[in-house]
């Protein structure tokens, strides 16, 4: 059972959140909170989030999945207006999600859990965390799109570095220490990730002040930020380009 | 040429995507013969620069390595080193089928019997020293590595694939299993369709992978009954007993244990037996050898072929593009890298 109203803001960020990754989504609803885990096609990043109860206006459930085409999502979520409440239940003997906006009905049929693997999270041991502003985030990665197609990530103990390196072009951002709202980095630590992935999940950080990035050297990217104004969090993970020669 | 064991051993099919992020040692000089042999115009003659050389090798190579690395496939070249003297018989009947071949080539080409000639060309095909060398140097442009082997250069790639340090051997013949690689896959080199002989129709070629442990599993025999299979058979150095083919000698090996003792029970004679065992299972090969993938030399490559061989400078630049593409993307690591 699902039952549950929700502001189309909350909604929106949620299925931003996911989609930059996937197209289709399994929704776990438990008793006291959605989660959503997800890796993309190629199996370079995944993403894993969780929204509280208390980010939505009414919330019902016991234990079930919901296969969610999110571009369908998408497409509702367009109708909405500020200040709408979006009225969600689950019609399990249909398998739909019946959504309601204002005046307007939508059944949306619901995708086969079973192709909807659960995704492994990666055990990974990540020495490095960087607290950084997301607008920072988002204005380097502005700088670098012209740039190249990849973008590195280098901490020391003083300093954080994200480095776009092209044929002759190149933009960087680097902030010491006490720019930073955290830095706890014992040894150098460089990783190379690409562009495109990366753009999108900083792009999708909306409502997140801040972004915690967990890193290692040559090694994956965690990129943890809270949604749904503080009542959720998500975790972006990015797998890095190795460097050849 | 090589063993013939296709009809008792399974391939799997595969597609070449299944080999991404592999390094396997392909056998340059069968995948050399295989371009110049299939490259052809319908008539049998091979592609040639404005100066009348021929170029199909280089073709081949150029157009089938950009597909290997545009999925991420890290291909080594094994040169062929000294030929083993046992093979010498070998070679010179190659020689004279060649020759042969190619008298029959000119005569079907002046009947106008196309079909016939372009089969007759084909068994004409001829590798010389300098084809090898440009093909070696091309390898060089494209960065990917080439490995002079001692001998054989089958025994030096299936070496380097047991030893680990690549995952598999690429050749037609089924001897890497012999030599001791654990994966043969064949099909590496050939591109996607191939004209069924004699007739009109063409068949799809797809890559194969035979697994040297589940194929001797399959089979019930040890790579030394093997080995023996292929003695009795005949090999490339040593001619096989007469009326022995593979599900007949698979019997009497297994029966028997080794090919001496079925010799031994058979009245054969195979005077060579003990060297062409040590040719298979103590192979000439070396561990002097680094394997290294650079990055492609594009104004080298289009220098090579263009300017001096006559290649399309359209074609070329967008397939070297391709590859210079492919190659910054395949050091993407997937985060399964870390479960």
């Amino acid at each position: 059972m699902f039952k549950a109203k929700v502001k189309p803001e909350v909604l929106k960020e949620l299925v931003e959140v996911v989609s930059i990754l996937v197209d289709e989504a399994k929704f776990t609803v438990k008793k006291g909170e959605l989660q959503i885990k997800a890796v993309d096609p190629a199996h370079v990043a995944m993403v894993e989030l969780r929204v509280d109860k208390k980010a939505f206006e009414e919330y019902k459930a016991d234990e079930s999945e919901l296969g969610v085409n999110l571009l369908k999502f998408r497409d509702v979520l367009k109708l909405t207006n500020p200040g709408d409440v979006i009225a969600m239940e689950h019609n399990e003997e249909k398998n739909q999600l019946v959504l309601k906006v204002g005046n307007i009905t939508r059944k949306m049929a619901l995708v086969d859990t079973t192709g909807l693997s659960d995704p492994k999270v990666p055990n990974l041991n990540l020495p490095v965390k960087v607290v950084i502003k997301a607008e920072e985030l988002r204005k380097v990665i502005k700088a670098s799109e012209s740039v190249s197609d990849h973008i590195a990530l280098e901490t020391s103990p003083e300093e954080f570095k994200i480095t776009s390196e092209g044929d002759n072009d190149s933009a960087d951002l680097v902030m010491s220490k006490h720019m930073l709202n955290e830095l706890d980095c014992k040894e150098g630590a460089r990783s190379l990730f690409p562009l495109d992935y990366f753009s999108n999940m900083v792009k999708a950080i909306s409502t997140s002040e801040t972004v915690t990035m967990l890193m290692g050297n040559d090694y994956p990217v965690k990129m943890e930020f809270s949604i749904a104004g503080g009542n959720g969090s998500s975790t972006y993970l990015l797998a890095p380009r190795i460097e050849n020669d | 040429m090589g063993l013939d064991i296709a009809d008792i051993v399974a391939a799997e099919p595969r597609e070449l995507a299944d080999f991404r992020g592999r390094a396997v040692a392909i056998d340059a000089y069968n995948a050399l013969y295989q371009f110049l042999s299939s490259i052809r115009q319908p008539d049998g003659t091979q592609l040639m620069s404005p100066e009348g050389k021929v170029t199909s090798h280089l073709a081949g190579l150029i157009y089938r390595n950009s597909s290997l690395l545009e999925v991420g496939v890290r291909p080594v070249y094994v040169f062929d080193g000294k030929p083993h003297p046992l093979k010498s018989s070998t070679i010179s009947e190659r020689r004279s089928r060649r020759e042969a071949a190619e008298v029959e080539w000119r005569e079907a080409l002046e009947a106008g019997d196309m079909e016939k000639a372009r089969t007759k060309a084909q068994q004409s095909t001829r590798l010389t020293g300098d084809m090898v060398q440009e093909s070696a140097d091309l390898l060089g442009l494209l960065g990917i590595p080439c490995i002079m082997a001692p001998g054989e250069g089958e025994a030096q790639a299936s070496h380097m694939a047991a030893r680990g340090d690549v995952w598999a051997a690429a050749s037609q013949d089924y001897d890497s299993i012999l030599f001791g690689s654990p994966r043969l896959i064949r099909n590496m080199t050939l591109s996607g369709r191939r004209k069924v002989p004699r007739r009109d129709i063409y068949v799809t070629i797809r890559p194969e992978m035979i697994e040297a442990e589940r194929a001797l599993a399959q089979l019930g025999m040890t790579r030394e009954q093997l080995v023996d299979l292929g003695i009795l058979m005949g090999t490339d150095f040593n001619e096989g007993v007469r009326g022995i083919g593979p599900k007949k000698g698979m019997k009497l090996v297994k029966e028997l244990g080794d090919a001496k003792a079925v010799m031994a029970a058979k009245g054969y004679d195979i005077p060579s037996i003990d060297a062409v065992r040590e040719i298979f299972l103590k192979p000439n090969v070396t561990d002097a050898y680094e394997l290294k993938w650079k990055s492609p030399d594009v104004a080298g490559i289009v220098a090579f072929l263009c300017d001096r061989r006559g290649f399309s400078h359209q074609r070329i630049e967008a397939t070297v593009g391709k590859i210079a593409a492919a190659k910054s993307a395949s050091a993407q690591k997937s985060i399964d890298a870390w479960f």
